[in-house]
């Protein structure tokens, strides 16, 4: 039994881990925007590139 | 291929593919889209189905959930945002990075859903320039990163604003970031909570298991412990929320739904803390943060709800054009709105918008000045005379000295009254509020004798009773039920096309007895249709009707639009329109005139008599009368379905037209509406609705926004039918967007819904409290299940809303 007493603190350092990363994902705006990314994977096409110069009008 | 798309898709075959507009009878266009061909409306749909077809992007009528709005008639293009290339523009509305990139905010036009979000990224993300392009679909605004060299500001605005997204430049909003803000601590504070629960939780149930199982007292110390390492840092971050709102009600004297919740926790913390601290019994780590782990989810809910809901657009930013013309001893220049000073010279034409108070130093012109006073009919301006910002110029050209600007402007004035007037919390809300303040004052009490009563009885159990009766009884449900409902209705009605100004008008609507309707803009629609020909010598009808067309290119009145489908394109030389009397034109070597009976005339020898009654137009030669135009308003689609559905449901209805007795008269008889009037004046139409609330009856206004604006601010509800750039002027209660009158009806239908869910959350919440208050305080309910009782009320009440958003 008392490896819990190195399990239970481990998983709560993991935790401060989880809470870290997600605030760091909040500040970088993951959580802004929740609808629209949906759409992007029913897009078979190449996602838009910047590198690409053409403009979108392929007539 | 989704049901939202099948939903959204126009349901009858012959309403516009793109956006679902009947399609009006005579109209017969199309554009291919996904290879097959689609009827459309208008020249603006299919102008931007086309684009969307072309660009490959297609599959945004897949995707979409929402229907758009009718694109503008006439394309936009970069031309018309050239003046936001010029340096000024950049330095006041963007933020330039270490890249030498510069970061924009722009607020679009009919952003409804993540397929326009979709679709806006994918068609202008394309750009070279565009390094990155945030749509947030919640508040119409986008975030554009952009490489100014390779692409300019104003072709991105064009590529925008020719999808129908027409931007508008937006000063950074403190508002905005506050909003991002509160939603992100939420957020935060939400999952911290969530992850701790987590974990107490199973220190908890180890717990539980242990007594069963004789745990030896070192693990279940430890057990305490580590309970306590993780909730007190977990209910002091994600509970500060509480804790402060509760703090602010009290030292401003009042009684707030936060006080018993805060004072539930930290009573729970701080003894909890005792206890293990003395090792003396139970602890309640795991209820409180089960607690505020539930009240968060509930508030964010609401929170997130609101904020999709309630965004107020920059009604100042849409009023005002995208670019004026400052004259400058070298000559007319184009330039953006910033860099205007006062004492600029200023010229404006016909149909522009004037930018900025100021003085008429020369010329004239008849100005619009609706969206300011209300006030339809245009007035003449001449040197000397002040001209006001958000005003229309029709028929002229003025110069104008700047004299205010911006915040400076009486405009900017009135935009401040609404926003305040739009800051008063709903009238129910309210209510709910004082309820809630004294059911909490109550709970406090009732807490406080639960308490000392069980001291005596047992006093083990005073403190759990205390805790239960606090937790269960918190009047959150109370409180919510209301504005939650009142947000999803608002977003419910977006996907219908209508959009809320004043959520309160939801509540109002059923009780209405009375409407009271505006016949030009309203039950008929506001530009006029070409409905009959007759030919006088020479030609046939369709080459009647294309010489009328060619010839009013040049004009801008409101009557030229009648013959704009006509217009093959073909050259006029000399083309000239004469302010309220017609145009003139030589078309192939020969001089044409298309107006007014007399002014056709003069080219003639006799003024030509019209051949009937209505509104004719006379096409001439230098010899001859060719032709005779008959125009007229037509009737909004879904009008008489509208007037039938409120005669069903025992409403009265009242026509209130500015127009002459004979054409009200034939309208109301036609549609048969029993009460009207004529030539009313706004103010008359202000009497009118007045005198009918003095017998006691409430009365919904239904207007084009716009000319009958003091009118609509007298009535119970005012609606507005609006289109276009037209949406963000209206200060109806309700704007309905669109040509039809199938989304009024629409409105109507939903609202009893709203009333009924208002009312199902309220007796709900109220039964709630009441019931589970006497359990508490006998000591039947344990903390923990008082925690998930309370929270699962919130949520149902919130969930019950939720209804309304779908429709």
């Amino acid at each position: 039994m008392s490896i819990i007493y190195v399990l239970i603190p481990l998983s709560v350092i993991l935790m401060v881990f989880a809470i870290g990363f997600f605030f760091w994902a909040v500040k970088n705006d993951q959580f802004d925007d929740l609808d629209s990314p949906a759409l992007d994977v029913l897009d078979d096409d190449e996602p838009a590139s910047k590198t690409d110069e053409e403009t979108p009008d392929r007539s | 291929m989704s049901t939202a798309a099948a939903a959204a898709r126009a349901a009858s075959p012959d309403a516009c593919w793109h956006c679902g507009e009947p399609i009006p009878p005579g109209v017969d266009l199309h554009a291919e889209v996904q290879g097959e061909d689609r009827p459309m409306c208008c020249h603006g749909c299919q102008t931007v189905a086309q684009l969307i077809d072309r660009a490959g992007l297609d599959r945004y009528y897949d995707f979409r959930d929402a229907l758009p709005e009718r694109p503008e008639r006439e394309p936009v293009g970069a031309e018309t945002f050239l003046a936001w290339d010029r340096d000024a523009v950049y330095d006041h509305h963007a933020m330039r990075d270490c890249n030498g990139h510069y970061q924009l905010p722009l607020v679009l036009e009919n952003v409804h859903c993540a397929a326009c979000a979709w679709l806006i990224r994918r068609f202008v993300g394309s750009l070279p320039g565009v390094i990155d392009l945030q749509v947030d679909i919640a508040d119409g605004r986008a975030q554009l990163l952009l490489d100014k060299d390779r692409t300019p500001l104003s072709e991105v605005a064009g590529r925008l604003a020719s999808l129908g997204y027409r931007p508008h430049l937006d000063s950074p909003d403190a508002s905005l970031d506050r909003d991002r803000e509160q939603r992100r601590e939420m957020l935060k504070a939400l999952v911290v909570a969530g992850l701790g629960m987590m974990q107490v939780m199973s220190y908890a149930l180890a717990g539980y298991i242990g007594a069963f199982q004789d745990i030896d007292p070192t693990s279940e110390r430890f057990f305490q412990l580590i309970s306590m390492v993780v909730a007190v840092p977990v209910a002091l971050y994600s509970g500060r929320i509480f804790y402060r709102a509760a703090w602010r009600t009290l030292a401003s004297g009042r009684m707030g739904m936060d006080v018993p919740v805060a004072l539930a926790m930290l009573l729970a913390l701080g003894s909890s803390i005792v206890i293990t601290w003395l090792d003396a019994g139970e602890t309640y780590f795991d209820s409180v943060v089960m607690f505020i782990f539930f009240l968060l989810l509930g508030r964010y809910a609401v929170l997130v709800a609101r904020q999709k809901a309630g965004r107020l657009h920059s009604a100042l930013a849409r009023a005002l054009p995208t670019q004026v013309r400052r004259l400058t001893p070298d000559g007319a220049e184009l330039v953006s709105l910033v860099e205007l000073a006062s004492g600029d010279r200023v010229q404006i034409t016909s149909g522009e918008t004037v930018a900025a108070d100021g003085r008429v130093l020369r010329g004239e012109a008849q100005v619009d000045e609706a969206l300011l006073s209300g006030e339809s009919i245009p007035r003449r301006r001449v040197p000397g005379d002040t001209v006001l910002a958000g005003s229309l110029v029709r028929d002229g050209q003025i110069e104008i000295t700047v004299e205010q600007l911006g915040q400076g402007t009486a405009l900017a004035g009135i935009v401040r009254l609404l926003d305040q007037a739009r800051q008063f919390r709903p009238r129910l809300a309210q209510l709910a509020d004082r309820i809630a303040g004294a059911f909490v004052a109550f709970v406090l009490t009732a807490a406080a004798i639960s308490a000392i009563a069980w001291t005596f009885v047992d006093p083990a159990h005073a403190l759990p009773v205390a805790l239960a009766v606090l937790v269960v009884s918190c009047p959150c449900a109370l409180a919510l039920g209301t504005p939650v409902a009142l947000a999803s209705a608002t977003r419910g009605m977006a996907r219908l096309g209508v959009l809320i100004h004043r959520p309160d008008a939801l509540e109002a609507l059923p009780k209405i007895s009375h409407l009271v309707f505006d016949k030009t803009g309203t039950l008929t629609r506001s530009d006029p249709e070409l409905v009959e020909t007759r030919l006088e010598a020479g030609l046939d009808a369709d080459q009647a009707r294309r010489l009328a067309g060619r010839l009013e290119r040049v004009s801008r009145h409101p009557l030229a639009s009648a013959f704009a489908p006509f217009d093959d394109g073909a050259p006029v030389e000399q083309a000239q329109a004469v302010a309220s009397q017609g145009v003139q034109g030589r078309i192939d070597g020969v001089e044409y005139r298309l107006g007014r009976p007399a002014f056709v005339g003069e080219a003639l020898e006799a003024r030509p008599v019209e051949p009937g009654p209505g509104q004719w137009l006379a096409l001439a030669d230098g010899q001859q009368l060719l032709a005779w135009f008959r125009v007229e308003l037509r009737l909004r689609d879904g009008a008489e379905d509208l007037i039938e559905q409120l005669h069903r449901d025992g409403k009265t209805l009242v026509l209130a037209s500015g127009d002459r007795a004979a054409n009200v008269q034939a309208l109301a008889e036609r549609l048969g509406i029993e009460h009207w009037h004529a030539e009313q004046s706004p103010a008359d139409k202000l009497a009118l609705v007045r005198s009918l609330q003095a017998e006691g009856h409430r009365v919904a206004m239904i207007g084009d926004g716009i000319n009958d604006a003091p009118v609509l601010a007298g009535a119970d509800v005012s609606m507005a039918l609006a289109e276009g750039a037209d949406i963000a002027r209206t200060q109806a209660d309700l704007v309905i967007t669109g040509q039809g009158l199938q989304r009024l009806a629409a409105a109507l239908a939903l609202a009893p819904k709203v009333r009924r869910i208002i009312a199902e959350n309220l007796a709900w919440a109220l039964l709630y409290n009441l019931t589970a208050l006497p359990f508490a305080a006998f000591g039947l309910i344990p903390p923990w299940a008082a925690a998930i009782g309370m929270s699962a009320s919130s949520l149902l009440v919130v969930l019950n809303a939720r209804r309304l958003g779908r429709s």
